[in-house]
């Protein structure tokens, strides 16, 4: 990958980033006193997950029709795992053995 | 400790989809946000418009902006390392320095994003080194991503115990993906911005 467009990349999304983790402090009494901004920021941090999550299992699928449902059922363990165990990286790392898996002795 | 096994997997990948290590070891140290750095390896790869990385850079992170909220009465006194606080408020610190008891001063805040900072660094290093030394690809393993995401849907519903968005989400992707599904998903975030403006001007009289 060329080296100026993956720099160029970085230093963008790094930008991004940072402006976005920066907000509150910038206008941080606003945000804190508007109660709309308030509730915003309770609703759409879950709903865009959610979004994200469903969409990078479509997209799984897209890439090869075979892999929506090992994507499905995997991204339902991850879930199930997270809401009893509550260990982030066992519940990464047991959904995506299990995928790999899938895939691999499907093929 | 946590990051380094996620950072490796980062590292991993990116080498594997054609990157060069220290192209992976940039993106940690000035991206610094793991969920939007696995999205990116992909895009990459595809040479996409930097405009669309910066796209996805402010979808993925959007959620960082409510972070800051809870930080602003102890901020470090030194700019820098205000500055560095705010550069590295990712998900994992953002929990850790807000979740320990008693809670950290200002100043062991810095200091402890410096360290997690660490740790996903040695973790993207370690596994770029082993994509440039493994010759086999591990197939399947971009599915890390789609599982990042689901534990962080899960984290987001426990702090705010809201079935609603978690409903609305994929009734507005499915009903976007029939409509258009090449933009899908930019179309349901357009829906969801919606609808959270309704439901909280809405609870927002409720209140008054």
């Amino acid at each position: 990958m060329n080296d100026v467009y993956v720099l160029l990349a970085i230093l963008a999304m790094g930008a991004v980033t940072f402006v976005i983790r920066a907000l509150p402090f910038l206008g941080g009494r606003w945000f804190k006193q508007s109660p709309v901004a308030r509730r915003v920021g309770v609703f759409l941090p879950p709903a865009i997950m959610a979004l994200l999550t469903v969409h990078s299992v479509v997209d799984l699928g897209f890439a090869a029709p075979g892999q929506l449902l090992p994507a499905t059922v995997s991204v339902l363990v991850a879930l199930a795992l997270q809401v009893y165990a509550r260990q982030p990286l066992a519940s990464i790392a047991a959904a995506t053995v299990l995928y790999m898996l899938w895939i691999q002795l499907a093929a | 400790m946590g990051y380094v096994p996620l950072g490796m997997v980062f590292g991993f990948l990116f080498v594997q989809a054609g990157g060069a290590w220290y192209q992976a070891l940039a993106a940690s140290l000035l991206v610094y946000a793991g969920a939007s750095q696995f999205a990116m390896i992909p895009m990459l790869a595809a040479g996409l418009p930097v405009a669309s990385l910066a796209l996805a850079a402010l979808v993925i992170n959007l959620r960082h902006a409510f972070y800051g909220l809870s930080l602003l009465d102890s901020q470090p006194r030194h700019p820098l390392k205000r500055l560095y606080l705010i550069f590295a408020l990712t998900d994992e610190t953002y929990s850790l320095v807000t979740t320990l008891s008693p809670r950290p001063s200002p100043e062991q805040m810095a200091l402890l994003a410096a360290v997690n900072q660490g740790w996903w660094v040695l973790g993207t290093l370690l596994g770029a080194w082993l994509g440039e030394q493994l010759p086999v690809s591990l197939v399947g393993l971009e599915f890390a991503l789609a599982a990042l995401f689901a534990v962080l849907t899960v984290e987001q519903w426990r702090a705010t115990r809201m079935w609603l968005p978690l409903v609305i989400a994929p009734v507005s992707y499915g009903l976007m993906a029939w409509w258009w599904p090449e933009q899908a998903l930019l179309l349901a975030m357009a829906v969801c911005l919606v609808a959270s403006l309704l439901w909280a001007g809405r609870a927002n009289r409720g209140a008054a």
